[in-house]
């Protein structure tokens, strides 16, 4: 086994081998994010990728390198994984994009993993998102080092001796039940974890110095998150506090549904680009409204940069922000789209098929 | 030492003697032919070479001629493909030529590449069917003859052809069946779905040539093609036409392989070299299916004679008629979008059957009125 893959590397035939890898590199695309577009653009009319022999594909296993583009999350890093042990053996694979490098947009993000963790990369196609060019170099780099550089393996196969379990027929059996069921579990958003972090306590005095009476709970939830429990109505006046003592912008707003206990939690993750002892915290104002009358205050004229992110949940849930100029009109979703998508109660209109005739 | 030494010499001239009398006579290379002949042991491999059956069969419509033609014909699907996307196509592998070696890169990549049989597989049937498979293909070459050269001669060539051509969805259907997994098993179900379809109309257009010119011999077909075949007889050419686009599975039909929804179906599994074979098949009975439209609606290998090339000259004009035939249908893979299964069940059920119905009735009435 051994000796004909050293004849394959370093045979006589290796010449031939190694201009057939070069001028037909197959790439399958895993497209997680925006790349794949640019990816689609280096192949149609204007750069037209196939020049160089290089042909798109869908399927592992017929392939011979991989394009990864865009962010790898934890789900999708097995499926890269996976993708990658499909392949047959002489295989390369090309990351397109910041967030291969080094998370990009979603730097230090909880859900990242960088690719060259988990397969070996052989070239990276930096930019959000690279030009056509810079693929198609990443390409013609790879067509050079296949033929100067030298042949190696991927995978180091063990000799394993199966067993002849193909015959035998497993017994069915019905699952068993899960060890651990939690019913209606409760939903807290500020669980304390400061172990981590030890500065936690002075920014949280800090914070608390800021709110006085008005904060009800301050929480360390992590490194750089704290979570502040305001009540309903103080909630605008924990705004402009915030605003005053440099917290300039919102960084996301959201909101848990809890049909359960009839009540939605909003949240608004505020930080600052200003003030620099703020820099890297994100700190998470909430409270707690009645589900049935949904409304709140809008922070619009606190944060202007609450503005879309309030019009999106508006469309997502019906929640009314009070002081919001575009409540009451669709924002993101078609004028067709069902109310209220996102609720937990909400339930899809289910599809009916009528056979016959395409009429 | 000396009885041994004639017995051999006897032996070889008996051999000779068989290849002698049937060998393809080629004016251009006589002069080298007649000095190798000269030469003893030589001459019985030159002859067994240029004895028809064997060059029919291994060289020029055969094995090497259909080899260069598929090599050709999948670097033509990719150019034409290319321009009509307004793009530039496979260039830089050979850029003086325009890359028409591309397809020779692509089988070289996959010669060298790991070959990957999966435990859920059944390895001895998956790696048995790609290698069988080339019976059906190779088989019906000994059959459909090329004028100059024959494989084997009797008056029921054609219908010999087509039932060994009929295998090939057999062992594709097998080939997903032993890769045991479940874009194969749709693929196969696909395939077989797919080869109901079109086998009967298939079939009938053919027997519709058959009645037309009142003979299964393709010798007497050609010789009786003074008008076109698929001058007298359009409708059984354009129901052959749509069945040979389903039967190799080009673009309006290519429902068992589609890869953007069940990724090659039966073909999914199979890497490195063992898949080049498989993708083959596909090309393979293009090439037979249009070496056989060539005989029965294009004249087969009519043509102006050529001293100089001798029995070679209507080889070649068979050999063109057939690559011009296959261009044309693959151009069909850059202009449609799929059908669906249903659609395309529909059609050949439907519009292609009685399509081929009525064109055994055109026949019938040819041949009525031919005969008074």
């Amino acid at each position: 086994m051994d000796e004909m893959i050293e004849f394959l590397h370093d045979g006589p035939l290796s010449p031939i081998k190694k201009w057939g890898t070069k001028w037909s590199i197959w790439p399958t695309h895993l497209v997680t994010a925006c790349c794949g577009v640019e990816l689609a653009h280096a192949f149609a009319s204007g750069y037209d990728g196939e020049r160089l022999g290089v042909l798109n594909f869908g399927m592992a296993r017929q392939t011979n390198c991989i394009v990864v583009e865009g962010a790898i999350t934890r789900k999708m890093a097995r499926i890269l994984k996976m993708t990658y042990e499909q392949m047959p053996d002489p295989k390369f694979v090309i990351v397109m994009g910041v967030c291969g490098i080094k998370g990009g947009l979603f730097w230090n993000g909880y859900h990242m993993v960088k690719p060259f963790e988990v397969v070996p990369v052989k070239y990276f196609a930096p930019g959000c998102p690279p030009t056509p060019e810079s693929l198609l170099r990443c390409f013609r780099a790879l067509q050079d080092e296949i033929v100067t550089g030298e042949a190696k393996n991927t995978i180091a196969y063990p000799r394993v001796r199966l067993k002849s379990e193909g015959k035998k027929k497993r017994p069915k059996k019905v699952p068993p039940s899960p060890k651990y069921v939690a019913l209606n579990p409760s939903v807290v958003v500020d669980v304390p974890r400061d172990r981590k972090w030890e500065e936690g306590m002075e920014y949280r005095q800090r914070i608390s110095e800021i709110l006085g009476e008005v904060a009800e709970r301050i929480t360390v939830t992590g490194k750089y998150r704290i979570h502040v429990r305001v009540s309903r109505d103080k909630f605008v006046d924990a705004a402009r506090m915030l605003r005053d003592a440099g917290f300039d912008h919102v960084k996301s707003v959201n909101i848990v549904d809890v049909p359960k206990n009839k009540k939605f939690i909003v949240e608004y993750q505020v930080s600052s680009y200003l003030n620099p002892e703020f820099i890297r915290l994100i700190l998470t104002l909430f409270t707690e409204i009645d589900r049935e009358e949904a409304t709140f205050p809008s922070l619009v004229d606190v944060w202007p940069s609450a503005d879309y992110l309030e019009r999106e949940l508006h469309d997502l849930f019906g929640v009314w922000f009070e002081g919001n100029p575009w409540m009451g009109k669709p924002f993101l979703l078609a004028p067709d789209t069902p109310k209220n998508p996102l609720r937990k109660d909400f339930r899809l209109q289910e599809e009916v098929y009528i056979g016959g005739e395409d009429k | 030492m000396a009885d041994t030494a004639s017995l051999v010499s006897i032996l070889l001239d008996r051999i000779l003697s068989i290849f002698v009398d049937e060998m393809i006579n080629i004016p251009l290379i006589n002069p080298i032919v007649e000095r190798l002949m000269e030469i003893p042991f030589v001459n019985v491999i030159v002859a067994f070479i240029l004895w028809k059956p064997i060059f029919h069969v291994l060289i020029l419509p055969g094995l090497l001629g259909m080899t260069l033609a598929l090599l050709f014909i999948i670097y033509f699907e990719r150019k034409i493909t290319a321009r009509v996307q307004w793009r530039v196509g496979p260039k830089e592998v050979s850029r003086r030529t325009g890359g028409v070696i591309q397809a020779l890169a692509d089988g070289m990549r996959y010669l060298f590449q790991e070959v990957i049989v999966h435990r859920d597989a059944n390895a001895f049937y998956f790696l048995q069917f790609p290698l069988i498979s080339f019976l059906p293909v190779l088989l019906p070459l000994m059959f459909i003859p090329a004028g100059g050269t024959y494989g084997i001669k009797t008056i029921y060539t054609i219908p010999a052809a087509l039932a060994l051509i009929s295998l090939i969805p057999v062992f594709i259907v097998a080939m997903g069946w032993a890769s045991n997994s479940k874009f194969a098993y749709i693929g196969s179900v696909r395939e077989a779905f797919m080869y109901f379809a079109y086998e009967i109309p298939f079939l009938l257009a053919v027997v519709a040539m058959i009645v037309l010119y009142q003979t299964p011999d393709p010798f007497e077909i050609v010789a009786k093609q003074w008008i076109l075949g698929a001058v007298m007889n359009p409708i059984a050419f354009l129901a052959f036409f749509i069945t040979v686009l389903i039967a190799t599975s080009r673009l309006p039909f290519d429902i068992p392989e589609a890869d953007q929804e069940v990724a090659f179906g039966p073909y999914v599994e199979y890497s490195g070299i063992i898949f080049g074979l498989v993708m083959m098949l596909p090309y393979e009975k293009l090439y037979l299916l249009s070496m056989l439209s060539v005989i029965l609606f294009f004249g087969g290998w009519n043509g102006p004679e050529i001293a100089i090339l001798g029995d070679l000259a209507p080889v070649i004009y068979l050999y063109i008629k057939t690559i011009l035939f296959m261009c044309v249908v693959s151009l069909a893979r850059s202009i449609y979008a799929r059908y669906r299964l249903d659609q395309s069940l529909r059609l050949g059920w439907g519009v292609v059957l009685s399509l081929s119905m009525i064109a055994l009735f055109i026949s019938a009435g040819w041949a009525a009125w031919l005969r008074l």
